[in-house]
């Protein structure tokens, strides 16, 4: 990991480091990469994924429908909105 | 000069045909009012958990089926990350690491015969929201109906050569999924979308040029001009070097009739995969798997032959008819209940389509059940429903289903609670067509001196005081009867 | 009562009589009538619609509860010093949360929060309090802000194991809300009456804990005090004619990069899960920006805190296409290893229960400036309450240490924290 690259992670999850910032970020990724180095001495080549500590299967809901909430209570909290609709910066396509 | 090939791939987006949305409970209609059908999970607030509907799997198979694809027993969701502004909680539930279908095809046909085209797989997935571009503000508006509604994504092998395979592929893909009722399939509706993967290459050769990525084709004729731009422009670039041909995702604008090379830098992104720990595997067993396989539909074609074949149709109304999974059942419901083919072809091609034509319906949308339908010719056949007083009776029941009402069991109960029943009362008849005679002499007796079209007028006159609720034919004979006295 | 420990509810449910609690809420449960802020400025404020299963289940049955309590952001870090509305200090000066500072002060009887990294036991653990994490799946975590789906489960904390068990009876059960959620007689089994009914039954997980062994590896790393107590607790559980013994080096190998592919996971799914916060919808929104990506990164940038932006740069990190082999699916490989190693322990011969024992920090109190010298404690020294969340085992602190049994033994751990409690081994050492 180095400058650039954290720099293109910070883009990609909307997060803006400050140069200082950016310094204490590349050591504790360079202690997560020896983290890694461990890691990989342990042998997990038959070893199944674990997703879930508690399998189960089929965990489904029959379909209906229900629209037990308003529209003006779920736009109530936001900061931007008009007409029924949030509101954002115009997106340029 | 060199010859070149188009190899062209799609990606085709398809809502389901649920009730409720795929991970939450919200109504599946993204037509209406902006933000009402949304909960705080399609809006992106915290707190729900995802549980997902057991529909969008059962028409997942079917889509897979009808495909002719693996299904896999066991398939799960993934989670992939990104930011926009119709995307609230900055993830899609997807699935990316086991689809529910795998490796297909679906036959086209073209100029050469008939042709398979490859699917590669079938994924469910929840669709995001839509944005309306207000220029006034300079803003966008966010809606979330259409967040977490269920769509199955289509993705083709790269075996599409031209733009009227693309389209021939489009078109058969829809005709298969609304036989199934796995969705509406309408362009114009955006219920099914298709992405357009295009490069060209020298013909013979079997390396892949530069590719260029098209989103959100909503038409099939825009969908045709874009291939034809892309091809030309690819060829272009090869040739004369105009531009240098990158990997990319292109707009398309139909108005101008040019793509373009679109800004968004997420496009190119790494989504950040990963499987979803709310959501269990679904693991589908042979009962399960069985039981969709049993209610698949017969394809249109093999329908379209029985109709020719067995049934007697000729090769125009087999057509008609198999165009829609709606018309089919309502011809084989019609026929169950006793109408004559041919009578139940000609009523729903002439008469069901054209209520629903006035209506701006498709066919796919006719609410007539056949058995409804085969009482109704039936009573027509009977002359105990005029023909005038049956067509009456069938955009009644156009009326009640756009109610929300159901359509009623008994025709006969109903053609005679509204009223349109003939009447069986031959005293009555005879008192009309008594009273007709007495007040037109003059017509009749032109009638008994030979002139046969002076029945008409006195039938019309009789027609008119009965309101038209007679067997015409019995009318026809009392008549006739009466002035040969 | 400090400000940020405890904010009271506007119209708190009564207590319907006197055997009921009073309980407190921590800030990653939802509820409708007080804000729900997770501990950051990104959520301060933030009115949900509708309330956790959990907040329902309570006053359905009589209970009080009383308001929200504070907890560091996201609820992910090591004592809740990442709040956004401060750490909480203890009388002694030392580092704790403002559900120990509540308890402590007696003014809830309970309180039931979100254990996504064990903050909550180690402040119990460092409070003579009783900590319970359930077995995965036995309470519905519908209603709680998610960070890390895979482990985290709803916990109780409360000054005697009979109060925590008394909640919990209240709160285990099927929810068709959460796709992780039980079926409802597996919910019953950590009940008090499902774990009598099948301890009458002869059924393993509500059998008395009969065998413990001691996750020596983990032990070693912790100072010679923490040391000391596991030694107290040891010969006290031995005068309970309790067999003790340690974890196989095997077990020990991997328990110790437990905390290493749980910081994989949990990193992943909080990035994943705290995408959705990005100024536009509700919460923390920056004042000045021209377009959407503006709006997205100010927002954050100025809402989150340094450990949070850590954990998320990280999570998304280890999910990058080049890494995900060597991180995220490796560390899910772990994860079955970890509990197969676990299984191995328990494995028992005869009709009692064998669990496992570890610290559950590497000291017997923590000041700000160790919070400040070190601002991964929280990656470092949840080493010794990884293994238990990365599993979904159910995990008991009490006595200032730590038991982690097979799944649905809850009861019966409950049943041990009398024996693990200070009280009880300093009687022995007198």
């Amino acid at each position: 990991m180095d400058r650039e690259t954290l720099l293109d992670l910070e883009h990609l999850n909307q997060l803006s480091l400050t140069p200082q910032e950016q310094d204490e970020m590349l050591a504790f990724f360079a202690a997560r990469e020896a983290d890694w180095e461990t890691l990989a001495q342990i042998d997990t080549e038959n070893v199944e994924r674990m997703v879930h500590v508690r399998p189960m299967v089929n965990v489904l809901r029959e379909d209906v429908a229900s629209q037990p909430f308003s529209r003006e209570d779920l736009l109530a909290q936001a900061p931007e909105s008009m007409d029924g609709y949030w509101q954002v910066p115009q997106i340029l396509q | 000069m060199t010859a070149y090939e188009t190899v062209i791939g799609l990606e085709v987006h398809v809502e389901l045909a649920t009730k409720s949305k795929i991970f939450c409970s919200c109504t599946n209609g993204s037509d209406a009012e902006p933000n009402t059908h949304v909960c705080p999970a399609c809006c992106g607030m915290p707190g729900m958990l995802p549980v997902a509907n057991r529909q969008v799997i059962n028409l997942g198979m079917t889509a897979g089926m009808m495909l002719n694809c693996h299904i896999n027993r066991t398939t799960t969701f993934d989670k992939k990350s990104y930011y926009y502004p119709d995307l609230p909680a900055s993830y899609q539930t997807t699935q990316w690491f086991a689809p529910i279908a795998v490796n297909g095809y679906v036959t086209i046909q073209t100029e050469d015969g008939p042709k398979d085209i490859r699917v590669k797989q079938i994924h469910m997935e929840e669709d995001a929201g839509k944005l309306v571009h207000d220029n006034w503000s300079y803003t966008s508006l966010v809606d979330f109906n259409r967040t977490s509604v269920p769509l199955i994504e289509i993705v083709s092998q790269p075996d599409l050569r031209s733009a009227d395979e693309v389209v021939a592929y489009l078109e058969r893909l829809r005709s298969l999924l609304r036989f199934a009722k796995v969705s509406g399939a309408r362009m114009e509706k955006g219920t099914m979308r298709a992405d357009v993967n295009l490069s060209v290459r020298p013909a013979g050769s079997t390396e892949l040029g530069v590719r260029t990525e098209m989103k959100n084709m909503a038409s099939i004729a825009a969908i045709r001009r874009a291939i034809e731009y892309e091809t030309a422009r690819h060829i272009d670039a090869i040739e004369n070097g105009t531009e240098e041909l990158v990997q990319e995702t292109r707009g398309w604008n139909d108005d101008a009739g040019k793509s373009f090379a679109m800004r968004n830098k997420e496009t190119a992104g790494d989504y950040r995969y990963f499987p979803d720990p709310n959501i269990m595997p679904i693991v589908i067993d042979d009962e399960w798997y069985d039981n969709i396989h049993a209610s698949l539909p017969e394809l249109p074609e093999v329908k379209r032959e029985h109709y020719v074949e067995s049934v007697g149709l000729s090769d125009y109304d087999a057509d008609m008819l198999t165009q829609s999974r709606a018309f089919c059942d309502c011809f084989e419901g019609a026929m169950a209940a006793g109408a004559a083919p041919k009578e139940a072809a000609n009523w729903i091609i002439t008469n069901c389509a054209g209520v629903l034509n006035k209506r701006g319906m498709t066919s796919d949308e006719l609410p007539v059940p056949g058995s409804a339908l085969g009482q109704l010719i039936g009573l027509v056949g009977d002359g105990k429903v005029s023909n005038a007083n049956g067509k009456r009776l069938l955009e009644t029941l156009f009326d009640l289903d756009a109610q929300g009402e159901s359509i009623p069991e008994d025709m006969a109960a109903f053609a005679e609670a509204e009223g349109l029943l003939n009447s069986s009362d031959t005293g009555a008849l005879e008192a009309v067509v008594a009273a007709v005679i007495a007040a037109d002499p003059e017509t009749a007796q032109a009638y008994r001196d030979g002139r046969e079209k002076a029945l008409n007028p006195l039938f019309g006159a009789c027609m008119k005081q009965l309101k038209g609720k007679c067997d015409t034919q019995v009318l026809r004979n009392l008549l006739i009867e009466e002035l040969k006295k | 009562m400090s400000e940020n420990t405890l904010f009271i509810a506007e119209n708190p449910s009564e207590k319907a009589g006197a055997d009921q609690l009073t309980i407190g809420l921590d800030d990653l449960i939802l509820t409708q009538d007080m804000p729900t802020s997770a501990g950051s400025k990104m959520l301060a404020g933030f009115k949900s619609l509708f309330a956790a299963r959990v907040d329902e289940r309570l006053r359905e049955a009589g209970h009080h509860v009383a308001g929200k309590v504070n907890i560091g952001e996201f609820g992910f870090d090591f004592l809740g010093e990442t709040s956004y509305f401060g750490p909480v200090v203890d009388a002694n000066g030392n580092l704790t949360t403002a559900a120990s500072k509540l308890l402590a002060d007696a003014a809830v009887d309970a309180v039931v929060g979100l254990d996504v990294n064990g903050a909550q036991a180690r402040a119990a653990a460092l409070s003579d309090q009783v900590h319970l994490k359930p077995t995965y799946g036995c309470v519905s975590r519908f209603g709680t802000i998610a960070v890390a789906c895979s482990g985290e489960t709803i916990d109780i904390t409360a000054s005697s194991a009979d109060v925590a068990q008394q909640v919990l009876d209240v709160l285990a059960g099927h929810d068709d809300s959460d796709g992780t959620s039980l079926p409802a007689s597996e919910c019953a089994r950590i009940t008090s009456g499902g774990s009598a009914e099948a301890a009458t039954a002869g059924e393993a997980f509500a059998s008395p804990i009969t065998h413990v062994k001691v996750a020596r590896g983990l032990l070693d790393t912790a100072d010679a005090d923490t040391k000391q107590l596991i030694d107290a607790v040891i010969d006290n559980l031995n005068a309970q004619g309790i067999a003790v013994s340690d974890t196989t080096a095997e077990t020990d190998a991997l328990f110790a990069v437990g905390n290493l592919a749980w910081n994989i996971l949990m990193c992943a799914e909080l990035c994943n899960n705290e995408n959705r916060f990005e100024g536009m919808k509700y919460g923390y929104h920056t004042q000045k920006y021209t377009t959407i990506g503006e709006l997205y990164t100010k927002s954050r940038t100025e809402a989150f805190g340094i450990l949070t932006k850590t954990a998320v740069l990280y999570g998304s990190e280890v999910l990058a296409t080049d890494n995900y082999d060597r991180c995220y699916d490796k560390a899910l490989r772990i994860r079955r290893l970890i509990s197969e190693a676990f299984a191995k322990e328990f494995a028992n011969e005869d009709a009692g229960q064998t669990v496992v024992l570890l610290p559950a920090c590497a000291k017997r109190s923590y000041s700000l400036a160790d919070v400040e010298a070190n601002p991964y404690l929280a990656f470092e020294e949840n080493r010794f309450t990884a293994p238990a969340a990365i599993t979904g085992l159910p995990a008991l602190a009490a006595g200032g240490v730590q038991l982690v049994g097979p799944a649905f033994s809850d009861a019966a751990l409950l049943r041990m924290a009398n024996i693990l409690s200070p009280a009880n081994c300093a009687g022995k050492e007198a």
